[in-house]
């Protein structure tokens, strides 16, 4: 690798005419955070090593898969299951060996990556796959003041936009989508269309046959309070118990193989839990009762299934009628032929490849028999020994879901779905191709450009779109959302040891006195880690409590939300005290001057203030039943470890809504991910 | 789990396939233009010309979802600008090497299924004989980066000569201003993938199971959850019926009349929240506003052949398929054993109902869809008798289905519309930054062509080639001093974030082009990269 004088102008000749001699000699010192290494992520690492960006840091938790060859270019096939971060950088790095890489295979929810590590970076580029991905990095960029852009595909269509605080809209501005969601009774106990089962055997069937074993109870309890039937209720309950005792079936190991297990979990969940829904007699007066479905009698291809009251109406849950969707939204005519295999078609077992006509070209877009279903669901009931959750890459945890699927739609004399339909259903499969991604990673550090040569009238909101007359548009920036409960709030940072620090010290130092150090003075305040409530005006139990004891550590952010609502929200971001901090010195250092939150244009006086400052867009709980703080758990409890805290936090979001989430919070979408509002 | 052992232990043993690699490898991309997309793709043979980073971008974005061949064509040695700017380069160990051999095996490397190979040659060599010219026109497309106006100008009249040439796409670039151009004789689409016009549900032309079902109901004694249910278009369908009964047959036509036709099926409507009623009134507009054939369908029917309108359909006709399935089409729409209309395509939208009357009337349209299906392909075979036999089953499936959307475009060649001074003119006027842009790229073409290490480049040079271009005494907008101050500050340098963004544009529209699915750009697609804008000229 030489490094001559001529060739190092000569290498870097286009660049510099065309950026200019100054931004071209700050490029090289320039620090880029670029956050996923996927389909854009590849792109975008490939042209700022181009472009000469001087040290770049690239973080992906992901690892390859073979689906992302066709865009991913920096992985080869050979690469397959290695980290997304490491072959990238590897990869990339060869090329420019001016330009430092430094791979970190993992989350940027990581604590490590606190306030201080993002204020490291001149930019950040997102190259993210997931909503929640997303805003977190949004909301670190806010609280470090750090440049960002933001950006996404979906198959041709695509968006960028620049993001710096207090001159534009952040992610959060502009409310996003929430994922899909369906009520409790619907998935368990009255689908009505395919989606219901596959949520079902993917959210439900999968976790309780081979996730962690755990108290399933709790989205009960919380459908109960919600009002849903309790009759229903009290039958799933029961369920739930018998679930133990398959489970322990399918990790003891049997004589004649892994298909008396599997006879096992087909009696139970298409039998004998079907039957006793069947019993619910009022449940059954204005739908369409499902058929119990016998194991033996498929296997010897004489049973049927005889629907009575045809006629009779199906509703969901709600009593009212349903969206019938015709099928999955698939954009190739092939897929859609195959969807809609008739159900007598699979009643009466026989394989259907005639029905999908015009599938030619895949195996897996064939409508399956309810044999095949069976077949299929008991050839993948090999995997028990481990915990084992839904990835729609893998093809035992897809198939698995595809036939249990399957074979819950037979039931209940729904349409059934091809495996390939499956699995977009299920896996949220979101189209992408390495075009589109070429085109939105250009436009990236084009914007980049912009945010780092500080000319914020040229930046721009790009948005790819399918207009074959106008494939860019192009669109100025939007001041801030007066309301964003994420870059209208006030950020500072603290660094202390959360062992040594009470929640009440460092409320109350952060408010300070309201003299010259800065502050607004002694308020009535609530305050919050995330959704929990740590303390408000009424109460404060907590607030001797270390931060630490409370599960508010490195990386979160304590907000500080004034009950008067005349001030704007208090971000505190916690980061760690130097290293060569005196371990005798205070174990606090706070910010200087401390933060003086602007008052707040429209005082909503007497509501109680929006207190979540991520999920922007969601009404405040007004009780205290709802949101039990988990510092009251602790009493409880006794010691508390962190995952203990952060599942009641995941599950209020369920109980939020009393509904099954059809994606977790924390569960990846698909790459590339665009929200479209 | 995912082993190639275990797949074949898999296939083997369950009855349920199991993808393979290759749908595995090309999942994320079959679901938007699904297998046949993906066949047209791996049956193309593509020559780019120049291995500029632009053109190498433009390849890596092909040869990723899987193109059948590649060959790249360019004369030039690796320099150090080019080392420091291409990717599919071996950095400074390619410098002094030939650009397209050092390209080539790096970008195979990428998707060990597409071929590749390097010409060392300049393409002015090749259009010199027939040889040359009888090698380009066998490709299945052609890509040329900023080639020199003499060179585009044979080349783009060598495509433009017999109607079988393949498409050309012509692309330029230069710092942070590019357009390209596809230049086709004829682009025939039966899967636009649009949703401007939903296909007909034959509410006022129903069916006879259709009407049947309509004509059946007992919206009197229903049971109130089962009258809750009736699909729309079943409401629609019955009451379109007891219209034409009261109205001599005919439709509503007046606004009085459509807003009686709506009041009726409020009428009918005993509750609320019935839903479904809710959705019939939406959807009335289809009673009045759904021609039995959409005007731009009932345009194909008189649409002559590029081979001309009395030369009988023959394999040598460009897309002999699916003209012969337009006029199939059109046989459709006369014959008397047919609805009058263009044929069911089968596919329902979402609607509130219950199960079971939804996948009855998911039945008896599919039902009904088959049977037009087959006298769809009976009519084919009389009317294209030569032609019938060819056509893939498959391919008449899909124009069937898309039947409401399926398009023709005709092309022109590039470079004839700047030789039209009038239409330049206006069109200074109507899209000034678009227009001088464009112009502005001709010029540096033209000028590269007598200097092609941009020697000969500079303000006034461009500018003077500009003004020769639209004609002493037309005004420049002031665009134009824009465009040119661009290009003269850097008339040969490729940034990479140029490359990448055009490389996936220019892609984009050749993937389009080749799988015939989607619309592509027409006319002349400018870009400028300093104000994020696309836009088009020429059209």
């Amino acid at each position: 690798m030489s490094t001559a004088d001529g060739k190092v102008n000569g290498r870097s000749a286009h660049a510099r005419a065309i950026l200019g001699p100054e931004l071209y000699a700050r490029l090289s010192g320039t620090k880029v955070l670029l956050v996923g290494a996927g389909g854009i992520g590849c792109e975008l690492l490939k042209n700022i090593v181009l472009t000469g960006f001087g040290h770049i840091t690239l973080l992906d938790l992901d690892t390859i898969d073979l689906s992302n060859l066709n865009r991913q270019f920096l992985f080869r096939k050979k690469d397959v299951k290695q980290s997304k971060a490491m072959v990238a950088a590897r990869t990339a790095a060869a090329f420019n060996p001016n330009v430092k890489i430094a791979p970190i295979h993992g989350n940027i929810k990581e604590p490590q990556f606190d306030i201080a590590w993002f204020r490291n970076f001149d930019i950040v580029l997102n190259a993210l796959d997931n909503l929640d991905a997303r805003r977190h990095v949004n909301k670190m960029c806010m609280a470090a003041n750090v440049p960002l852009v933001e950006s996404g595909t979906a198959g041709y269509l695509g968006q960028v936009q620049p993001i710096i605080k207090d001159r534009a809209e952040c992610f959060d501005c502009i409310p996003k989508p929430t994922p899909k969601t369906f009520p409790v009774c619907t998935i368990r106990s009255t689908p009505s269309q395919p989606i219901h089962c596959i949520v079902w055997a993917k959210s439900y069937l999968m976790p309780q046959l081979f996730g962690e074993d755990e108290n399933a109870g709790g989205e009960l309890d919380e459908a109960e309070k919600q009002g849903e039937n309790a009759q229903e209720i009290a039958t799933l309950r029961k369920e739930a118990l018998a679930f133990k005792a398959v489970r322990a079936a399918l990790r003891t190991p049997h004589e004649d193989g892994s298909s008396s297990a599997a006879r096992i979990v087909f009696q139970k969940v298409f039998h004998s839990d079907i039957l006793s829904l069947l019993s619910m007699a009022d449940m059954w007066r204005s739908r369409a009762p499902p058929t119990p479905l016998d194991f033996d009698a498929i296997k010897a291809g004489t049973f049927a299934v005889e629907r009575k009251g045809q006629a009779e109406a199906a509703t969901n849950g709600n009593g009212s009628s349903s969206r019938h969707a015709n099928g999955a939204k698939s954009n190739g005519s092939d897929s859609q032929a195959s969807g809609s295999a008739s159900t007598e078609k699979m009643l009466n077992g026989v394989a259907s490849s005639t029905g999908s006509h015009s599938s030619a070209g895949l195996k897996d877009q064939r409508a399956l028999s309810l044999q095949d279903n069976l077949e299929l669901f008991v050839s993948r009931q090999v995997l028990c020994e481990d915990t084992i959750s839904f990835d729609k890459d893998d093809d035992d945890t897809l198939d698995f879901v595809t036939a249990a699927s399957n074979l819950r739609s037979i039931a209940y004399g729904i349409p059934g779905k091809s495996r390939w339909e499956v699995k977009e259903m299920a896996g949220n499969i979101i189209p992408a191709i390495a075009t589109t991604n070429a085109i939105i990673a250009g436009l990236i550090v084009l914007q980049a450009f912009h945010l780092l040569r500080k000319s914020y009238n040229a930046l721009r909101n790009v948005h790819v779109q399918f207009k074959p007359t106008m494939p860019l548009s192009a669109i100025g920036m939007s001041q801030p959302n007066p309301n964003c409960g994420v870059c209208r709030d006030t950020y500072t940072e603290i660094l202390c040891d959360p062992a040594r620090v009470t929640l009440g010290e460092v409320v109350h130092s952060i408010l300070g006195d309201g003299g010259e150090a800065g502050g607004t003075g002694k308020r009535d305040v609530s305050v919050y880690e995330d959704k929990r409530v740590l303390s408000d005006p009424d109460w404060d139990d907590n607030n001797e409590r270390t931060l630490e004891s409370l599960n508010v550590t490195r990386g979160k952010f304590l907000s500080i939300v004034d009950d008067e609502g005349e001030y704007a929200t208090i971000q505190v971001g916690i980061g760690v005290l130097p290293p060569n901090h005196l371990i005798d010195s205070p174990a606090l250092i706070l910010p200087s001057p401390l933060p003086s939150p602007p008052k707040k244009a429209k005082a909503v006086a007497p509501r109680p203030v929006t207190p979540q400052p991520t999920a922007v867009k969601r009404s405040a709980p007004d009780d205290d039943d709802d949101v039990e703080p988990a510092a009251k758990r602790v009493k409880t409890n006794g010691a508390m470890s962190s995952g203990l805290i952060t599942t009641p936090s995941k599950k209020r979001k369920l109980e939020e809504d009393g509904l099954i989430l059809l994606e977790d919070a924390t569960e990846k979408l698909d790459d590339d991910v665009i929200v479209i509002e | 789990m995912s082993t190639d052992e275990s797949q074949d232990i898999d296939s083997a043993t369950t009855a349920v396939q199991q993808p393979d690699n290759k749908t595995r490898r090309y999942d994320r991309q079959l679901r938007l233009w699904a297998a046949s997309g993906q066949n047209a793709l791996e049956s193309a043979r593509i020559l780019v010309l120049s291995a500029s980073a632009t053109s190498n971008a433009v390849l890596k974005n092909l040869v990723l979802p899987g193109i059948g061949h590649f060959t790249l064509l360019d004369p030039a040695t690796v320099s150090a600008a080019d080392a420091g700017n291409n990717f599919f380069l071996a950095g400074p160990a390619s410098v002094g090497k030939p650009r397209a051999a050092e390209a080539v095996p790096l970008l195979r490397e990428l998707n060990e299924s597409v071929q590749g190979d390097a010409v060392i040659k300049h393409v002015d060599d090749l259009l010199a004989d027939d040889d040359g010219r009888a090698y380009i026109r066998g490709f299945s497309l052609v890509i040329a980066h900023n080639l020199p106006t003499s060179s585009l100008d044979s080349l783009s009249r060598l495509l433009w000569e017999d109607i079988g040439d393949p498409p050309l796409i012509v692309v330029r670039s230069a710092g942070f201003l590019a357009d390209f151009f596809i230049q086709f004789h004829e682009q025939c689409i039966s899967q636009p993938h649009t949703d401007e016009t939903p296909p007909s549900l034959r509410i006022t032309r129903p069916f006879p199971a259709l009407l049947e079902w309509a004509r059946e109901l007992d919206l009197d004694n229903m049971d109130p959850t089962d009258h809750g249910h009736i699909p729309f278009v079943v409401i629609l369908v019955r009451i379109v019926d007891d219209w034409r009964r009261e109205h001599g047959g005919a439709l509503p036509a007046t606004s009085t009349e459509k807003q009686a036709f709506k009041a009726a099926v409020r009428a009918l409507r005993r509750k609320p929240d019935e839903e479904n009623f809710d959705e019939a009134e939406a959807q009335a507009w289809r009673v009045w506003a759904e021609p039995a054939v959409p005007s731009d369908i009932a345009a194909l029917f008189t649409l002559p052949p590029l081979s001309g309108a009395d030369a009988p359909l023959s394999e040598t006709t460009p897309n002999t398929a699916f003209h012969a399935l337009l006029r199939a089409l059109a046989a459709f729409v006369r014959s008397e054993r047919g609805p009058g209309a263009l044929p069911l395509s089968g596919a329902l939208p979402d609607m509130r109902t219950d199960t079971t009357s939804y996948v009855r009337l998911q039945t008896i349209y599919k039902d009904r869809a088959r049977v037009e299906k087959a006298l769809f392909g009976a009519l084919l075979a009389e009317e294209c008798p030569d032609v019938a036999p060819h056509v893939d089953p498959e391919e008449l499936d899909t124009f069937v289905k898309n039947a409401h959307h399926v398009r023709v475009l005709r092309g022109r060649r590039w470079g004839a519309w700047a030789a039209d001074r009038a239409a330049v003119a206006s069109s200074l006027e109507m899209v000034p930054r678009e227009t001088a842009t464009h112009l502005a790229l001709n010029a540096l073409s033209t000028l590269l062509n007598e200097g092609p290490d941009g020697s000969k480049v500079s303000a006034e040079a461009l500018t003077e080639e500009v003004q020769k271009v639209v004609g002493e005494g037309v005004a420049l907008p002031s665009e134009t001093e824009d465009a040119i101050g661009e290009l003269a500050r850097a008339p040969t340098a490729e940034l990479p974030n140029t490359a990448a963004f055009v490389g996936g544009l220019v892609a984009q529209e050749a993937i389009k082009m080749i799988t015939r699915q989607y619309v592509p750009v027409d006319g002349y697609c400018v870009v400028d990269l300093v104000d994020s804008w696309t836009g088009l000229v020429g059209r």
